[in-house]
């Protein structure tokens, strides 16, 4: 084979190698993302996971002084609305991930004077907006696909109990407009 | 067919080729607005749309779900302070005092990014739980060899330790790379 042959087997050989690191690297934040939504279990539904320890194997790098609540959602049938009750004792903190991992909202117990929270996720392309209220909070995700998750501290073992029973109470489901 | 063949070996090479440059940048690439402090790495993208495609393939292996830094700073250490890799085999003093931040903690990982198993189930030290001394510094032992207190239990393998800054102060969220970190000082090996 030639010299120039070889060069332009070479050159493709490389060609393909950048499409397909371009593109894996593109793939890899939402393939990791829908395994996390399907590894949580049913979409717009609040899952309050049990205390990070050793067993937990859902999510990398979990904190064991946090306890986490994720509701993965779609809301290609419709907004979604995510009711909780803010502790005003330790850190709280509601966020919001599209599916290509970026953190594109949160709120924490810091920014808000509000003892419930009342929040209300749309989809981009919604046909009916819905308005924000003076106790409703509205925002819209970038994509139809994605995660919410709240975090509370556990800043006091001896309170354990009650902190979990209060983030137990946070809730996700399709969002019904009042009459 | 001498083409055909050709052809194939160019593709399965490609393609071998784009993946382990992929595996590759996501394992050991520090990625994009990545910086240190000491031995404790970080990003400034991490979390944020504004990432780009290194970023986000990383955060997506190494710490999904991350918050962004106006939220959360993560740190993360695979070496001491000499910028040897941590090794459970041996044990370390991390000292220093609490970081600029609303509440931080300090977390053991093992290679595969999950909590490391111990008898004890202890996996952190944090603002709530850390013992200080009378001029309010710290000092814990990372490592498998059972201490009473300020105690992060490992196996005795590699590992890496996360360093969460839950609202981050205004200096550290301005200067993440010039913050004041604890340090990690090698003890001893067995």
């Amino acid at each position: 084979m030639s010299a120039r042959a070889w060069a332009g087997w070479i050159a493709l050989t490389l060609l393909v190698a950048a499409l397909v690191h371009a593109g894996s690297l593109y793939a890899l934040p939402y393939v990791v993302m829908n395994r996390t939504f399907s590894i949580l279990g049913d979409r717009n539904m609040m899952h309050h996971m049990a205390r990070a320890d050793a067993n937990s194997r859902k999510v990398v790098r979990p904190s064991p002084d946090l306890l986490y609540s994720a509701c993965p959602y779609d809301l290609s049938k419709g907004p979604l609305e995510i009711r909780a009750t803010i502790p005003h004792d330790t850190y709280w903190s509601v966020s919001t991930f599209d599916d290509d991992t970026n953190n594109w909202y949160v709120l924490d117990d810091r920014r808000t004077n509000r003892n419930k929270l009342d929040l209300v996720v749309q989809a981009p392309d919604s046909d009916h907006e819905v308005a924000a209220t003076e106790h409703r909070l509205v925002v819209t995700s970038p994509s139809r696909h994605g995660l919410i998750l709240i975090r509370t501290l556990i800043n006091d073992e001896d309170r354990f109990d009650q902190i979990d029973r209060t983030r137990r109470l946070a809730t996700c489901g399709a969002y019904v407009p009042s009459e | 067919m001498k083409f055909g063949l050709k052809l194939a070996a160019a593709l399965v090479v490609g393609i071998a080729l784009g993946l382990f440059a992929t595996w590759a940048t996501v394992i050991y690439g520090a990625g994009p607005n990545a910086l240190s402090d000491g031995p404790w790495q970080t990003s400034l993208a991490t979390g944020s749309a504004k990432s780009g495609p290194y970023t986000r393939a990383k955060v997506a292996m190494h710490g999904l779900l991350a918050l962004n830094r106006s939220e959360t700073i993560y740190y993360t250490a695979y070496t001491d302070s000499s910028g040897a890799p941590l090794d459970g085999a041996c044990a370390y003093d991390v000292v220093g005092h609490d970081p600029d931040a609303r509440w931080w903690s300090i977390t053991a990982y093992g290679t595969d990014d999950f909590l490391i198993p111990n008898p004890v189930d202890r996996y952190s030290i944090s603002k709530n739980s850390v013992l200080r001394a009378a001029d309010g510094t710290f000092s814990a032992t990372v490592g498998s060899a059972a201490h009473v207190q300020n105690w992060i239990p490992t196996a005795r393998a590699p590992f890496s330790l996360t360093l969460r800054l839950y609202n981050p102060g205004a200096s550290v969220q301005s200067e993440p790379g010039n913050a004041s970190l604890p340090v990690i000082v090698k003890d001893g090996c067995t």
